[in-house]
């Protein structure tokens, strides 16, 4: 499973409005064996939205508190737009409330990541993304 | 007032109040009541006048510093202090990624170099003993590298925290100055130039000395 995502040529797009998280996850992702991926980043929601609907992405890392659109407010819009709705989206956060996990599980998050976090443990919230998109017999 | 109804009189009134709920004469008795009840309403009076007079005193003290020196320069500076804090930390957080980011091919190149004098050799003599170290060091280095990158989240997490202080050190600001607007003729200072006159100076006054100040 973990080897057929990374042979994937998969397209990333990687949103955090700290230019040091967005490099972070970069690596991370690096680390992990995703060399063929293309990984884009955006500063916020709206720029993420505007990357979305002009080109393919196979998975969005998104922050939660960003200005303009917030990743709860991304999520969302994602949900909403018939041509993403079936994006998966994991969320990558310093929020780690209740009530903020649970808006993000209602708005139909794939993956929830407290910051901060291990190398392993994105790992292991990608994996279960990718089994789940197997299993539903979408491409992802 | 019905005096003749039952009222719980005990021992912890005080006298005057414990004679004039005996006392068969009403009108006597309402009139005390009143004035006892003015006293309480003066002491009242008093204080608020007190309490008006030095909010006065402080707002005039805020306006003037703030319309002479626009927004006060501390929280400016405060403002900009964390902006730089924000920057530079981002720029060391830069620093080190920019480091592992080096690091990481080379770690990779001798992990590949010592694979290939591992075939060479027959894996006993001191080049094959020297590259499984190399192996391991690389190996070791990639994790640490990883730990680093990771490790570099602090200034994520702190940058948030900055950038909420940040955000509160200008609301903050803006109600101050919307205090000083709102009370700039109050504390007779000029006020900046979208404020809206309330009241004069003249009408503070009276407004003061109707309470005795």
């Amino acid at each position: 499973m973990w080897r057929e995502a990374l042979d994937k040529n998969m397209k990333i797009l990687v949103v955090d409005d700290f230019s040091t998280m967005r490099r972070i996850v970069r690596n991370l992702l690096v680390e992990l064996g995703f060399t063929n991926t293309l990984i884009q980043e955006a500063d916020d929601g709206e720029n993420a939205m505007t990357m979305l609907r002009s080109q393919p992405f196979d998975l969005v890392v998104t922050d939660w508190n960003m200005p303009n659109m917030t990743g709860i407010d991304l999520l969302r819009a994602i949900r909403a737009e018939a041509a993403l709705k079936g994006l998966p989206v994991l969320m990558v956060t310093a929020e780690n409330n209740r009530d903020q996990i649970i808006a993000a599980a209602q708005a139909g998050v794939n993956g929830y990541i407290v910051k901060p976090f291990t190398a392993v443990t994105l790992k292991e919230k990608l994996t279960k993304i990718f089994e789940r998109i197997a299993a539903s017999g979408v491409s992802a | 007032m019905n005096v003749s109804s039952p009222l719980a009189i005990d021992d912890t009134l005080p006298p005057e109040l414990r004679d004039l709920l005996n006392s068969p004469d009403g009108p006597a008795f309402e009139q005390a009541l009143d004035v006892m009840v003015r006293q309480r309403e003066q002491r009242l009076f008093r204080a608020l006048g007190q309490l008006a007079r030095d909010l006065h005193d402080a707002v005039r003290r805020l306006g003037g510093e703030l319309t002479q020196e626009g927004v006060p320069g501390i929280v400016a500076d405060a403002r900009q202090h964390l902006q730089d804090a924000l920057e530079m930390s981002a720029q060391a957080a830069h620093r080190s990624l920019d480091f592992a980011e080096r690091m990481r091919p080379q770690a990779e190149s001798l992990t590949r170099n010592a694979g290939q004098v591992l075939e060479w050799t027959n894996g006993n003599d001191a080049a094959a003993v020297l590259a499984r170290e190399a192996v391991a060091f690389a190996s070791s280095c990639r994790d640490g590298l990883a730990d680093m990158v990771l490790a570099q989240s602090w200034q994520d997490l702190t940058g948030q925290r900055i950038k909420k202080v940040a955000s509160f050190i200008g609301t903050v600001e803006s109600s101050l100055l919307e205090l000083v607007r709102l009370t700039g003729a109050l504390a007779g200072s000029e006020a900046p130039a979208s404020a809206v006159k309330v009241s004069s100076q003249e009408d503070a006054d009276r407004l003061l000395s109707e309470f005795g100040f």
